[in-house]
């Protein structure tokens, strides 16, 4: 009977007169992106949250430092670099997790995937509002720094940048995996409590030899700690760097190998997370 | 050529049986209703065949195919109970995003206007009432120019009028020789919109047939007085399904109450404490299934 049913000549496409081509991928794509950045620019709060805190944090705690290290980085540099630091790792949770929990509860992802949109286009939006808001960040961090008296060659601004940048995607799966994990009430919760003490514990509001020396011991652990290591590495030389965080030297392979590693454990606990999920909806 | 093909479809939920022994099939250009009361699986049965959920029993075809294969996602178009669309986006710029996702898409402009949305182009999401924002997901369900629609519950927060308009809109869709399925629990609703009703109720499909069959089963009002007329001498009278005594009260299940009425008035029975009323369908399956 099944196999009477399978053989069957496919049901015939009734399309309206007034039908058009549709669904180029790259079009879906770029609309995909655009309704993404269109949505939150509309949010003032999420402007605020993401973009306006960081550097409020900069000019409270770091713009009035005057100390330089030995061998010429201003602190108030790397500074800068923590909490612009900090500005991408909330943004990226808070977009890749929360947001994508909230969007599961609200039954957005079941309305989508009933339609043949891919998954990853939907992922792709998430990027690109992540790729925007995270320059935005940073512009308006240096901007900060500049303005305060922080001065760097162009190439030095550039290279912070794209290390800063290109870093937020390395958090992109742990907030994932927090997305499709966390139930969707829970989830910004959850974000914080998995973030804040991150933030803390790597030296983003704190230069790490300023805090506890239990906390020294256990930030080499921390995926955020490597993140804020590239940044700083990115201004200040390793010697100044090493003083400024009270921890030996490593070369930038090992933080980039600390962090992609827990992009890929991260990415494994998404994609588990990301299964189980549709398996609730197959259910 | 079946368009939607269910075969003994059963769907369990760990204890509870949602679903059991579902049979189904769905011609091109029918106008199905799916007419149950709240829990009867309903939005079950709709999940199985759009690929959604899968069933724990029986087979499922969706335009002859596997309904999660991207080709049937591309001829169906849906709409959930909830649909948590993004809220800071235009109701234009929503659609036209759905638009992006299929094959091939109606223009923006005529999905408005068969939606009545075209005053509301520029109104946010979240600005919308109740009964604007399931027009809204009744535009995103059409822009894909699908051969199939499922609606689930699509009138809830609908008032009178805005249903009536809500169905003529879809049957201007479905003049174009769609496929349309949806689920409702208001008989008067079924009877309008459908060419076909299929009784829902515990799981279990109950009986099908055109809306003038089931309304011969399942009465739609249910008239209840203070008289002296027995049971047995109302079921004589002309539009009455069924009669019978209840706590002192005759209770008439009748499809055209003012011509019972009229004829008992007339009659000069003595009458009180009359009311008329929409008859409770989960009181009217039960007793269909008695």
């Amino acid at each position: 009977m099944n196999k009477l049913i399978t053989n069957q000549p496919r049901t015939e496409r009734r399309l309206s007169p007034t039908a058009r081509r549709s669904g180029n991928i790259l079009t879906m794509v770029l609309e995909q992106m655009c309704s993404e950045i269109f949505s939150y620019w509309r949010v003032p709060e999420f402007l605020v949250g993401t973009v306006i805190i960081p550097v409020i944090l900069f000019l409270m705690f770091g713009a009035n430092v005057s100390a330089v290290l030995p061998e010429g980085t201003a602190v108030k540099a790397l500074l800068m670099a923590s909490f612009a630091a900090y500005g991408i790792v909330n943004l990226a949770i808070f977009t890749f997790g929360g947001d994508i929990a909230a969007e599961r509860g609200r039954g957005w992802l079941r309305l989508m995937r009933a339609t043949p949109v891919p998954a990853w286009v939907y992922f792709a939006g998430k990027f690109a509002l992540v790729a925007l808001f995270g320059a935005a960040i940073l512009l308006v961090v240096f901007v900060a720094g500049y303005l305060t008296g922080v001065r760097l060659g162009l190439e030095t601004w550039a290279k912070a940048f794209f290390t800063l940048l290109l870093g937020s995607l390395s958090f992109s799966t742990l907030g994932f995996a927090l997305g499709f994990l966390a139930r969707p009430r829970a989830a910004s919760t959850i974000a914080n409590l998995v973030f804040l003490p991150l933030s803390f514990a790597s030296g983003f509001f704190f230069p790490l030899n300023q805090l506890p020396q239990f906390l020294q011991k256990l930030a080499p652990y921390l995926p955020t700690y490597h993140f804020g290591q590239l940044a700083w590495g990115s201004i200040g030389t390793p010697s100044d760097v090493a003083r400024f965080t009270n921890q030996p030297p490593e070369s930038a392979l090992g933080h980039v190998l600390w962090l992609l590693g827990g992009f890929l454990a991260f990415g494994v606990l998404a994609v588990w997370g990301y299964r189980r999920d549709r398996g609730e909806q197959l259910r | 050529m079946k368009v939607i093909e269910l075969q003994n479809v059963g769907k369990r939920y760990g204890e509870v049986q949602a679903l059991s022994g579902v049979n189904l099939s769905v011609e091109p250009g029918e106008v199905v209703a799916f007419l149950g009361p709240n829990g009867a699986g309903k939005t079950t049965a709709i999940g199985i065949m759009l690929g959604l959920k899968t069933p724990s029993s029986g087979k499922v075809r969706l335009l002859g195919q596997n309904p999660e294969s991207p080709e049937v996602r591309g001829r169906v178009g849906v709409m959930l109970q909830e649909s948590g669309v993004p809220e800071n986006l235009t109701v234009e710029e929503l659609v036209r995003l759905f638009g992006c996702y299929y094959p091939y898409a109606l223009p923006v402009e005529e999905v408005l206007s068969r939606a009545d949305l075209r005053g509301k182009r520029r109104a946010f999401v979240r600005q919308l009432s109740g009964g604007q924002r399931q027009r809204l997901y009744f535009a995103l369900s059409i822009i894909g120019d699908p051969d199939v629609i499922f609606l689930d519950e699509p009138t809830v927060a609908m008032d009178v009028e805005a249903r009536k308009a809500f169905w003529e809109q879809v049957q201007g869709f479905a003049a174009l020789g769609k496929t349309i399925l949806f689920s409702t629990h208001y008989l008067d609703e079924a009877d309008q919109a459908a060419s076909r009703i299929v009784v829902i109720h515990k799981g279990q499909v109950l009986g099908s047939g055109t809306p003038a069959e089931i309304k011969s089963l399942v009465a739609a009002k249910t008239v209840r007085l203070q008289t002296e007329l027995s049971a047995e001498e109302a079921t004589r009278y002309p539009g009455v399904e069924r009669a019978e005594r209840e706590n002192g009260h005759l209770v008439v299940y009748s499809n055209a109450p003012e011509v019972f009425l009229q004829r008992l008035f007339l009659q000069g029975h003595k009458v009180s404490d009359l009311t008329v009323k929409d008859t409770d369908l989960e009181a009217a399956f039960v007793r269909l299934t008695a």
